[in-house]
């Protein structure tokens, strides 16, 4: 748990903080967002002491953090920033131990856990243990600073715009990245955004700030329905609906019971696949995604070159794992009205413009949140 | 256009300065008498406390010498480092960067005793010895300057149908003016050093007095001689500065 | 049942499509390459014939030794010709090398370039010796022969070829092939071959004794200049690199003491000295000239290091709870080291030169034997005292930077630039 008391910062006669109380319970993440001045950097490196409040009280897991050493506080809490901030001369499992060994951790109790923490980041321990800071693309890099704020396991993590630097198709899966790796950690986090899209997608809580003072703290439902002011309002904007659907997962959204087309062994396709549906997707034997099928075309007795259209599932299908909102804008880029869900190429479901649409209008008590459990929105036939 | 804190770098001022720096310096040196009465004062034991030669005389043999071997190198170092950067000169630029590296670790002494067998004594050898040493920063700031103009830059000027010239002229030069301008005021600043002790040689100049002095035992000598030849650097270097200061385009700043 | 159509508006196929875009990319780049590799390979190596043509003009246009009647006087020509078989050898590699370079186009040619130039390099101390063997029959003995510009010409010449071969060459195994039998031939000229007849050994064997100690001086000083450079730098910069004012008052007064010219400098130190009662002559003075000019290259190499340390890397060691101490040791200092190697090998090169100087005001070293030979006219005291002062210079050169490509974390170590 954080606590935040009437904290206030001020240089000369500037408040760049201005008593800001919140708190944030164990375990739920909360978005700092607001336009760029707003204190939110500011309000977020008091907590770990990297800038001295003027004044109120912060504590961490009941801990007034004055009462340690900055350093010793430091050690315990993680600390993500937006340069990332490798140490270039170190290895990546160097940089990885760097908290472990400043608390004085056995080398025998530090190298299994380089590998864990690799590995929870979705990177391959043999491949980039060994690697130096400039070997790595900008996500892979981002995604080592989050395995070395882990190291140590500490029960806070604090995040200064993590995803800022990096392009928009490596922020969404990073973005997914962390929504998996929090549901499985289950960390208290202070996440630091300019981004209305990226703290929808993953706060349990938003805390909106203007010119150091705190405009509205709640879950980012009641900021997109409930605005505290107008401010809030115009920040979150207007498109409120469509940004509702960032909170929901494709995944869970996504319709499984879908026709399908197999490709047969003889070059042919199941032809009584096609049933009653104008169009069917198109399978290989592994279940890999390969196209559709026009079943209008087939009826007509033309040929299967004629009525089979070939598709790329890596340009023309979406993740589970992505939101609602991205699918859209995906089908909207291609012109489709319905797509399909594939998992590294292999057929899952499909998201339609009516499903979509289902879920925008639907109750707020059928939206799954990206931390909640799996609800699936089921479309009227 | 400028915002303050430019315009005190770019003002009249410290031009001024240098200027004035000058005059009271060539003023200095032609005090021929007020020397001899301070040294006089400073080193009575001494048996003439003035070295014979006028300062005024040494100090013009040594801009001489440091002049023409600099003026040498300028006139060949930029062009080189120019061609070696250009398609027509490509091959060429390894070896000559490689060279300039390898002569840069070379003593500035040993360039000059290597040339003395080769050219015999006196004059000749010393103005070739620091032109030649003179070379290494001029052309190895002029590739580096030249190089470190940003690939995107050139493209845009061929992008606005600029000739090679062109883009060389008003795009590549100015830019790397004043990495240029620094290789120069190190070589010359190493050649006014290298040049006292090429007075060792015959060649004359500020060193004359200060190895004189040391041969006599006469301080008076060493003292004019050290004291003129370290002002005279001072005075090229803080000119060359302000070179490098007025050559670089004002959005460099 | 529930299907929509897939699509309104896309026609045909998307994969289509799609490929077609990236053909279209693909050709763009292809373009672009051939803007940024737009030379045409040349028929010509440029600069192995450069090499062969400055070889050729120190074979035939100038003379490859000088006999003297002494040690004094000055020396009177001699041609190639003098050195017999080796000479023409010389001009049969020279030759080689420029037809090799601008006419013919073997599979073989870059390696055949890098042989002949090796083989110029190496044979050239033996057809001096077998110059200074066949002028000396007859001669006196106080008679020398000595080098000439041709032999000096000959070396750049096929040192050039080399390294037009080894740069054409990229990863080979006759590199170092190469280097170890050119080595091997120079050693054993001085061994087998007449180079202890050069007048340059034979100074060498008169001075032998006295030689070595001046080495030994030389480097003491050298040493000494660099060690205090260092002790007093390395922390200089940190300073300064801390405080504004500490940088501007310390980077301001480096820089004035390293454009005075050593000489003036050595020359004004005796007053102070003498003034406190020390010596204005000797080691003293000297260590301490040479330590003021081992400080700029340092301090500024530290000051730059230090300040270019990313800040990103300063806010997560800070963030991660690393002391100021823990941040300097194991964040800075390591980002720092190789600007300040950089430094150290600076300060090295020029503080080996201006021991030289430091002659004058009796501290000894090697420059006691340039200004002898300058004193006494006397070319070979003179190269006697330059050559081994240039070796010392490389030999420090190459050694920090052998210490800094060990010292260095890969992670952060500059790629060596071709060479």
């Amino acid at each position: 748990m954080i606590r935040l008391d009437n904290v206030v910062k001020r240089y000369g006669d500037t408040t760049a903080v201005d008593g800001v109380s919140f708190e944030v319970p164990t375990g739920e993440v909360c978005v700092l967002i607001g336009p760029s001045g707003c204190g939110k950097t500011t309000t977020l490196r008091m907590i770990n002491r990297l800038i001295e409040p003027s004044g109120g009280t912060i504590e961490v897991d009941g801990r007034d953090i004055m009462s340690a050493r900055p350093e010793e506080l430091r050690r315990h809490i993680g600390y993500v920033i937006q340069s990332v901030g490798l140490f270039p001369h170190l290895t990546v499992a160097d940089n990885i131990a760097t908290v472990p060994r400043l608390l004085g951790w056995k080398d025998e109790r530090i190298k299994p856990r380089i590998g864990e923490l690799l590995e929870l980041v979705g990177l391959d321990p043999d491949e980039y243990a060994g690697k130096y800071p400039r070997q790595l693309s900008g996500g892979e890099a981002q995604r080592i600073g989050v395995a070395r704020a882990l190291a140590a396991d500490p029960p806070v993590l604090l995040m200064d715009e993590p995803f800022g630097a990096v392009d928009p198709l490596n922020r969404g899966h990073l973005q997914g990245e962390f929504a998996r790796i929090q549901r499985e950690l289950k960390k208290t986090v202070i996440f630091v955004t300019h981004d209305v899209d990226e703290a929808i997608r993953l706060a349990d809580r938003i805390a909106l700030m203007r010119d150091g003072r705190l405009q509205q703290y709640d879950t980012p439902e009641a900021l997109l329905d409930h605005p505290a002011n107008k401010f809030v309002h115009d920040f979150m904007g207007a498109d409120r609906a469509l940004k509702r659907l960032g909170r929901v997962l494709v995944g869970d959204a996504m319709r499984t019971d879908i026709e399908v087309a197999r490709i047969l062994d003889a070059g042919d396709i199941d032809r009584d696949a096609c049933g009653d549906a104008r169009f069917v997707y198109l399978v290989d034997g592994n279940g890999l995604l390969r196209g559709w099928v026009d079943c209008h075309d087939l009826d007509e007795g033309r040929s299967i070159d004629d009525a089979v259209t070939e598709i790329d599932w890596r340009e023309a299908s979406v993740a589970p794992d992505i939101s609602l909102k991205d699918a859209l804008s995906t089908m909207i880029g291609l012109g489709f009205r319905s797509i399909p869900v594939t998992e590294s190429g292999t057929l899952v479901g499909s998201i339609t413009l009516s499903s979509i649409e289902a879920t925008m209008t639907s109750s707020d008590s059928h939206i799954t949140q990206l931390s909640g459990e799996t609800l699936s929105s089921e479309e009227p036939s | 256009m400028s915002a303050p804190a430019h315009m005190s770098s770019r003002g009249w001022w410290p031009t001024a300065l240098v200027i004035l720096g000058g005059f009271a310096f060539a003023w200095l040196i032609m005090q021929q008498d007020l020397w001899a009465s301070v040294l006089g004062q400073l080193f009575p034991g001494a048996r003439s406390p003035v070295y014979p030669v006028p300062l005024v005389d040494l100090t013009l043999q040594h801009l001489a010498l440091v002049g023409i071997s600099s003026g040498l190198t300028i006139l060949v170092g930029i062009p080189l480092g120019i061609w070696v950067t250009r398609a027509s000169g490509r091959d060429f630029r390894d070896i000559v960067a490689a060279g300039v590296d390898f002569g840069q670790t070379f003593p500035p002494i040993a360039v000059l005793a290597i040339m003395m067998p080769i050219l015999g004594f006196g004059l000749r050898p010393a103005v070739v010895a620091l032109f030649l040493y003179g070379l290494f920063p001029v052309v190895s700031n002029t590739v580096a300057g030249l190089e470190a103009v940003p690939e995107a830059l050139k493209d845009a000027a061929r992008g606005m149908g600029m000739k090679r010239l062109q883009i060389l002229g008003r795009v590549e030069l100015p830019l790397a003016a004043r990495i240029i301008m620094a290789g120069v005021r190190t070589s010359v600043i190493v050649n006014i050093g290298t040049a006292t002790v090429a007075a060792a040689v015959g060649a004359g100049g500020l060193g004359d007095p200060i190895i004189g002095g040391i041969q006599v035992q006469n301080l008076a000598y060493v003292l004019e001689g050290a004291l003129v030849a370290a002002l005279l650097a001072i005075l090229a270097d803080m000119t060359l500065a302000r070179a490098e200061e007025l050559v670089t385009p004002r959005g460099l700043g | 049942m529930g299907w929509m159509p897939p699509s309104l508006r896309v026609t045909g196929s998307p994969r289509k499509a799609l490929s077609n875009r990236q053909a279209g990319q693909g050709g763009a780049i292809v373009r672009n390459m051939t803007v940024i590799s737009g030379r045409p390979a040349r028929r010509v190596d440029r600069v192995a014939a450069f090499g062969a043509v400055v070889a050729l003009a120190g074979c035939l246009l100038v003379p490859f030794a000088e006999f003297r009647a002494n040690r004094i006087v000055s020396g009177a020509p001699e041609p190639l010709s003098s050195a017999g078989t080796a000479g023409w050898l010389l001009l049969a590699l020279a030759v080689a090398a420029f037809g090799l370079s601008v006419a013919f186009r073997p599979a073989w040619r870059g390696r055949g370039i890098l042989i002949l130039g090796a083989g110029l390099v190496a044979l050239m101390p033996w057809a001096l010796g077998f110059a200074a063997v066949s002028l000396l029959i007859g001669a006196g003995s106080p008679a020398r022969v000595s080098i000439g510009s041709g032999a000096w010409l000959v070396m750049l010449g096929g040192a050039i070829i080399w390294f037009a071969g080894a740069r054409g060459l990229g990863r080979s195994r006759l590199k170092p092939v190469l280097a170890v039998a050119v080595i091997g031939l120079w050693v054993s000229s001085a061994v087998f071959g007449g180079v202890p007849e050069l007048s340059l050994a034979r100074e060498y064997a008169v001075q032998s004794t006295r030689f070595w100690g001046l080495v030994r001086e030389h480097l003491m000083l050298s040493g000494l200049g660099l060690a205090f450079g260092t002790l007093i730098g390395v922390p200089l910069g940190a300073l300064a690199s801390r405080n504004n004012l500490v940088r501007s008052a310390t980077l301001s007064v480096v820089g004035v003491i390293q454009t005075v010219p050593s000489l003036a400098l050595l020359g004004l130190l005796v007053f102070p000295l003498a003034a406190v009662g020390l010596p204005g002559i000797g080691t003293l003075p000297a260590t301490i000239a040479l330590t003021l000019y081992a400080l700029l290259p340092i301090v500024r190499n530290t000051y730059v290091g230090l300040a270019g340390v990313d800040e990103g890397a300063l806010d997560a060691g800070r963030g991660m709870g690393m002391s100021k101490a823990q941040l300097l040791l194991r964040v800075e200092a390591p980002l720092a080291l190789p600007l300040v190697l950089e430094g150290v090998r600076a300060a090295a090169v020029l503080v080996i030169g201006i021991a030289a100087v430091t002659a004058f005001v009796g501290a000894g070293g090697l420059g006691i034997l340039v200004f002898q030979g300058w004193g006494q006219q006397a070319d070979d005291l003179t190269l006697l005292g330059a050559l081994p002062m240039v070796a010392l210079a490389l030999f420090a050169d190459l050694a920090i930077r052998g210490v800094a490509s060990v010292a260095v974390s890969p992670g952060i170590r500059q790629e060596e630039v071709a060479r």
